[in-house]
């Protein structure tokens, strides 16, 4: 890699290299978007004639697809719930306090995602099943949780430490009691941090597939489930479509948590920097 | 992790605020500690005690004599097999990846990394679908293909399918690794080194391959105890010879009602993973040893 660096030829192989990395990580995402209006969904690429059918098909009468819609966002819903509560105590405890056994409870925390998930999940089938709860979308939503609330602590974590515990002391000094400074320091700044920990909850648990196909039933088949046996068994042209909603609905997501960063990164200065302080106790902004 | 996580001790007046806190940090931990205490650790442990158990309830082991003869053998050295493939090919693109976008502009090598970073967030299941629909006879690729002599090529329900579905999946890992890693490379040694005379090719192999080697062995155990437990993408890409252990796991569970076997194969599944994950440890500290001697 060094020895190509600076001539001009090797800077162009590493570039078209890189291309060709990037176009193989891009193009599958790519393909079933475009596919997804395509008339002809198993036929050849670039389609010939476009058609919305595939969409139409998934909510037309009969269709399965909205049923497996709905409980997917409602497991989600349940477990971001979950993750959200579990994910602020186990932040605060992991960085606000002393914590005896830190480092085991850290540990404990990123075991679920560093454990191959069909495991997690076997052992969630073998702890549900005796107690009738296959099925259940309670019981997929607290696996789901298992999955999804480290990864609400980790981003917790981090916004919690971007916070100047000075602003905190600051407000402590000037006589707020703790409930007024959680509410009126610490929540604000760090409400960009929770969207992002609910909204990465909420994908995980939608996107979960080895605990729902564990612990749904016949009549409880969560989206990816779904799409999985319409892959496997009963092929459904429609399933495009739902793939292609589904890609949609991850870069809205990542698009949301980028947005609410930007929007909540100025919030820390403004409160620690002097010129602004008079501009917040001065709102019509009448700089003296 | 411990270490920085630990404020600095408090002072003999501020005891009393000192035990105020733990009491308070006991209390938060509680709720992440119990949950995964109850549904994390607890069912993993039944699922250890299960595969021990005989039909009768007695002590046997013949579960995992099981899983370690015949046909479950050969679908536990599969799964070696497609991740050990699995993680060289994502650790030499992710190599090459990381190391272009490193030299990139900023704004240009913002963007790439959204191509990396975008794709990790699209559900598997439908990549792996993407895949489907590029790799067969008359996908893009074949298509694109149609002048190279041999055309149409089987690129599905074979082990080059399944490995180009488990490379992609596992490419953002080391991608975003090796990426953090390069940037972490001294630049001022490189130099010091070309200033005393040491040819390119010696530069990178005596001074940047140390440096990053370790960061390059873990990004490939990462991606190969990733790829162990992978199910969706053989499962649908592969053919009857790229059954992976998860997907013998599932049919003994969903098809089979074979429990105890699954308990066994999740087992070994688990202690290959810890396996792995200890050597990942066992590495990165042999890397902030090498590291701190060069620089010093």
């Amino acid at each position: 890699m060094m020895e190509l660096r600076s001539t001009l030829a090797g800077r162009i192989v590493l570039t078209a290299v890189a291309t060709v990395i990037l176009l193989f990580l891009a193009l599958p995402i790519v393909v079933i978007l475009v596919t997804s209006f395509s008339n002809n969904a198993f036929a050849s690429f670039p389609p010939d004639t476009w058609t919305l059918n595939w969409y139409k098909a998934l909510f037309a009468d009969g269709s399965k697809w909205p049923a497996a819609l709905s409980l997917s966002a409602l497991v989600a819903a349940i477990s971001t719930v979950f993750s959200l509560i579990i994910g602020v105590t186990a932040a605060t405890a992991l960085v606000r306090s002393e914590l005896p056994l830190r480092s085991a409870v850290f540990a404990l925390v990123l075991g679920p995602l560093l454990i191959p998930q069909i495991v997690t999940a076997l052992g969630l089938f073998l702890l549900f099943e005796p107690a009738a709860m296959l099925g259940s979308p309670l019981a997929i939503a607290l696996g789901h949780t298992v999955l999804a609330s480290p990864i609400a602590v980790l981003i917790l974590i981090a916004t919690l430490r971007g916070i100047d515990e000075r602003l905190e002391d600051a407000a402590a000094s000037m006589g707020a009691g703790r409930l007024t400074i959680a509410r009126k320091i610490t929540f604000p700044l760090a409400a960009p941090g929770m969207i992002a920990a609910a909204i990465f909850s909420f994908i995980t648990s939608f996107d979960e597939f080895y605990i729902s196909q564990f612990l749904s039933s016949v009549d409880t088949v969560t989206l990816p489930v779904r799409v999985y046996n319409s892959l496997t068994f009963d092929i459904d042209p429609s399933v495009t479509a739902i793939s292609a909603i589904l890609i949609a609905f991850a870069i809205l997501a990542l698009g949301l948590v980028a947005l609410v960063r930007w929007l909540g990164s100025g919030r820390q200065e403004s409160l620690l920097s002097v010129e602004n302080t008079v501009g917040v106790a001065n709102p019509a902004g009448e700089t003296v | 992790m411990a270490a920085t996580l630990t404020a600095t001790a408090p002072a003999r007046p501020r005891k009393l605020l000192a035990s105020r806190k733990t009491r308070v940090g006991i209390l938060y931990a509680l709720p992440v500690v119990v949950y995964l205490l109850v549904l994390f650790v607890y069912p993993i442990f039944s699922t250890l005690l299960l595969s021990l158990k005989d039909a009768d309830g007695s002590f046997t082991l013949h579960w995992y004599a099981d899983a370690l003869t015949g046909v479950n053998l050969s679908v536990l050295f599969t799964t070696l097999r497609i991740s050990a493939e699995t993680a060289v090919l994502s650790l030499v693109f992710g190599f090459v990846l990381a190391q272009a976008i490193s030299r990139l502009k900023p704004l240009w090598a913002g963007l790439a990394m959204l191509v990396v970073v975008v794709p990790h967030f699209v559900s598997a299941l439908v990549r792996t679908y993407g895949w489907i629909i590029m790799l067969g006879d008359k996908g893009l690729v074949n298509e694109t293909l149609a002048w190279a002599p041999g055309a149409p090529y089987s690129l599905l329900y074979n082990e080059l399918g399944v490995v180009i579905g488990t490379t992609s999946m596992m490419l953002p890992y080391t991608v975003l690794l090796l990426y953090g890693v390069m940037r972490g490379v001294d630049r001022r040694l490189l130099a010091a080194a070309a200033s005393m005379g040491a040819g390119r090719v010696t530069i990178f192999r005596r001074i940047y391959l140390p440096l990053v080697s370790p960061g390059l062995a873990s990004a490939g155990l990462l991606s190969f105890i990733l790829s162990l437990g992978y199910y969706i993408t053989p499962a649908l890409m592969g053919g009857p010879n790229q059954t992976m252990i998860a997907t013998l796991i599932n049919q003994q569970v969903t098809k089979e009602n074979q429990w105890n076997g699954a308990a066994a194969q999740g087992v070994i599944l688990l202690v290959l993973t810890l396996a792995g994950l200890l050597l990942v440890k066992a590495v990165s500290s042999l890397g902030a040893s090498r590291k701190k001697r060069s620089a010093s």
